[in-house]
């Protein structure tokens, strides 16, 4: 059975434009699986995050956690699926409140859905500090988070999701606010629960490396306008682009490598359409795709099954020419790791 | 050759600047002792993590460090002036004529409630010497929307809050050159942008310094866009350069200070099969409670006994490539001091 099911969900703001800002999207994922979204700016990631976190109800469609719709769920039911699921941010500084010590942060959630009592709160609080990579004294949850920085505001966010024992997490863009030099590291705290405790992650992010580095062994959903137009094994997906969207992105994707940077350019680059809206009739992406036929303005690609669990929504997805940066073997030697 | 040249085609010089925030005991150096010199059709970028002093070293190039931070020692130099001591009025003018900057997320370059066409024509009208008739400055405004890949018609009579984060970046650089400076300085241009809006910047930075012959300073923190648009890179640690060098010589791997190392492979990168990437342990140390000797030490895999009470020296070899190391330079041969 399925952890989660999203089935033709669309779902338009009520303070919005009043155009959809998801379409028919259908997505499932199973225990313990990671599932990335990814795509640019406004296509709608944190949307369906948020409805898979049950923040929102969709308009139409429905979402289900292990088989019920989320919207019929009633009391101890409702309860235990609000427990299961848990969201953690972007922001890690909007997203606890400064009011609150770390200790009153973590403790609430625990004693509600009674993982904890009065007397034992304390030592799980603290065990909760430990696992996530923070001091665990009870000094610390005394603090408040204005005096934590970024990395380890962000562990905090990551205990209270795990202080509740989820089985899913919807995790959106938790990395892009933090240094560098503490990405990694925080990926490697989430992939650590996944291993450890088969927590499952809908993961969003527009970095691919994040992505690729996250979701190993998992699926890419790449979406476009508010569409699902891509969605597959993360290596398949990224190896072998069978949208030209998503080839679009990968291809977009800056080089750390000065050599490989200048060969690439001394190639002359193709002219894209790297912006612009969605097309309105036909296929969402037309407007930008530089494989755009007459059918293509006139009838909107199903969502189909290429083979290997990977399904594309376009016409020509043989037609979609290999990346061309992606060949490692053409870096420099002692070039950085690509 | 050393880490400041002052032949012609020097624009910008940093010699030995620091630079404070605060006063006395509570007070902290967020750039220390730092060197060095932007010459003329350059794309310099300034990296490092956050708190490393970046921004503030970019500020210091237009003399607008923000309060409470202040200069307290060495000067930059523009085309040779001393700007640390120029008068207020010399300053503003050097600056509309020379020196532009665009801020990080476009932030406070617009007037929200006056659309951008107008804004534009005010600052046309303010500059006369620059475009006489402003019907030219107009449509060297409509050329530089054009570079930018922006609709001019539309853009020009748009506000603020019509445009999304992506355009509103490059209609800010479109405005920063409008009054065509030798330098334009950008802080983190393509943080907080998506991939494509990124690839359009970093696509549009090199067009207009390959158009319009601009010399380029940018900060940021992301090494990839690095070495797809700098020519030369400064790389700075809690308020210290530890490698300056061509973009080539900092990513090649035979000669890099270990924190440049570190970042590199703390980067998931798309193409990185069956690699590991390594996270860098530690913080970057808060910069009122300094490690005593080289400030990377206690991050750092290759620190010995030295490293933990004495500052690592910014070396060089004979291309200019410089490295904050003990360790590293030891290991290279030969090496000649730097005067910075
Ligand atoms: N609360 C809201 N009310 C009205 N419209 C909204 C609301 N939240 C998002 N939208 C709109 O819905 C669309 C999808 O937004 P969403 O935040 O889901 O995108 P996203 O893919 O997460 O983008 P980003 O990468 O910028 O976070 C956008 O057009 C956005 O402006
Ligand atoms: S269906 Fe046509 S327009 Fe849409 S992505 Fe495929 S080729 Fe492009
Ligand atoms: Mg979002």
């Amino acid at each position: 059975m399925s952890l989660l099911d999203v089935q033709n969900v669309t779902h338009t703001y009520d303070t919005g434009t009043g155009r959809p800002v998801l379409h028919n999207v259908d997505l499932s994922t199973k225990e313990g699986e990671i599932v990335a979204l990814v795509g640019e700016s406004g296509c709608g990631k944190s949307t369906l995050g948020r409805l898979i976190a049950g923040l929102h109800e969709p308009s139409s469609g429905s979402v289900s956690f292990e088989g019920s719709d989320i919207a019929g769920l009633r009391g101890k039911r409702r309860k235990e699926w609000r427990r299961h699921v848990q969201m953690v941010h972007q922001d890690p500084y909007g997203s606890l409140n400064p009011g609150l010590t770390i200790g009153s942060t973590l403790a609430p959630g625990m004693l509600q859905h009674k993982l904890a009592n009065r007397r034992t709160v304390q030592a799980e609080m603290i065990k909760l500090l430990q696992q996530v990579g923070l001091d665990a004294t009870p000094v610390f949850l005394q603090r408040y988070p204005h005096q934590l920085s970024g990395g380890q505001r962000q562990r905090v966010s990551i205990a209270r999701a795990i202080s509740l024992q989820p089985k899913l997490i919807v995790a959106d863009e938790v990395t892009s606010m933090l240094d560098v030099s503490m990405r990694v590291a925080i990926l490697d705290l989430l992939l650590s629960f996944q291993r450890d405790r088969g927590i499952g992650f809908v993961f969003i992010s527009h970095d691919f490396g994040v992505v690729r580095y996250f979701a190993q062994g998992g699926r890419i959903a790449v979406m476009f306008y508010g569409y699902i137009v891509e969605e597959g094994p993360v290596e398949d997906l990224i190896k072998s682009p069978s949208h030209p969207y998503t080839h679009m992105l990968l291809q977009a994707i800056p080089v750390p490598d000065p050599v490989l940077v200048r060969k690439r350019d001394e190639q002359g680059s193709s002219p894209e359409r790297l912006t612009g809206e969605p097309s309105t009739k036909g296929c969402v992406f037309a407007n930008r795709c530089p494989l755009v036929q007459d059918v293509c303005r006139k009838e909107a690609p199903p969502l189909k099954d290429i083979g290997s669990g990977h399904r594309t929504a376009c016409f020509f997805s043989d037609e979609i020419p290999p990346l061309k940066h992606l060949t490692v073997d053409e870096a420099s030697p002692q070039a950085t790791r690509l | 050759m050393n880490s400041v040249n002052t032949d012609d085609q020097t624009l910008l010089e940093i010699d030995d600047l620091t630079v404070a925030f605060g006063d006395g005991a509570g007070s902290v150096r967020a750039v220390e002792n730092v060197s060095l010199s932007v010459a003329a059709g350059e794309i310099y970028a300034l990296v490092g993590e956050s708190g490393c002093g970046k921004s503030t070293l970019a500020y210091s190039m237009l003399q607008i460090v923000p309060q409470p931070g202040r200069i307290i020692g060495g000067d930059v130099r523009f085309r040779g002036r001393g700007m640390v001591t120029m008068s207020k009025r010399d300053l503003n003018a050097l600056r509309s004529a020379e020196l532009a900057m665009v801020f990080q997320g476009a932030m406070n370059a617009f007037n929200p409630v006056v659309t951008i066409g107008t804004q534009v024509d005010h600052i046309l009208q303010a500059h006369p010497e620059v475009f006489p008739d402003p019907k030219e400055g107009r449509n060297h405004f409509e050329h530089l929307l054009e570079l930018v890949q922006l609709p001019p018609k539309r853009i020009w009579k748009s506000f603020e809050s019509q445009l999304s984060g992506g355009m509103k970046q490059r209609v800010a650089i479109a405005v920063a050159l409008l009054l065509q400076p030798s330098v334009v300085i950008l802080d983190e241009p393509t943080t907080a942008l998506d991939v494509l809006n990124q690839r359009l910047v970093i696509d549009i930075l090199k067009d207009l310094h390959r158009d319009l012959g601009v010399t380029i300073v940018f900060v940021t923190h992301d090494l990839a866009v690095v070495a797809e648009v700098a020519t030369r890179v400064a790389v700075m640690y809690a308020g210290r350069l530890v490698e300056t060098g061509t973009v080539e010589e900092i990513f090649k791997a035979e000669r890099r200070h270990p924190y440049v190392e570190a970042l590199i492979n703390a980067i998931p990168s798309v193409l990185d099969v069956g690699l590991t990437v390594e996270p860098i342990g530690g913080a970057v140390p808060n910069l009122a409670d300094l490690p005593a000797g080289c400030r990377f030490a206690p991050r750092c895999g290759l620190a010995e006994e030295i490293c933990q009470h004495t500052e690592p020296p910014l070396l060089g070899d004979d291309g200019g490539h410089l490295v904050a190391c003990h360790v590293v330079n030891r290991n290279a041969v030969p090496m000649e001091v730097s005067e910075a």
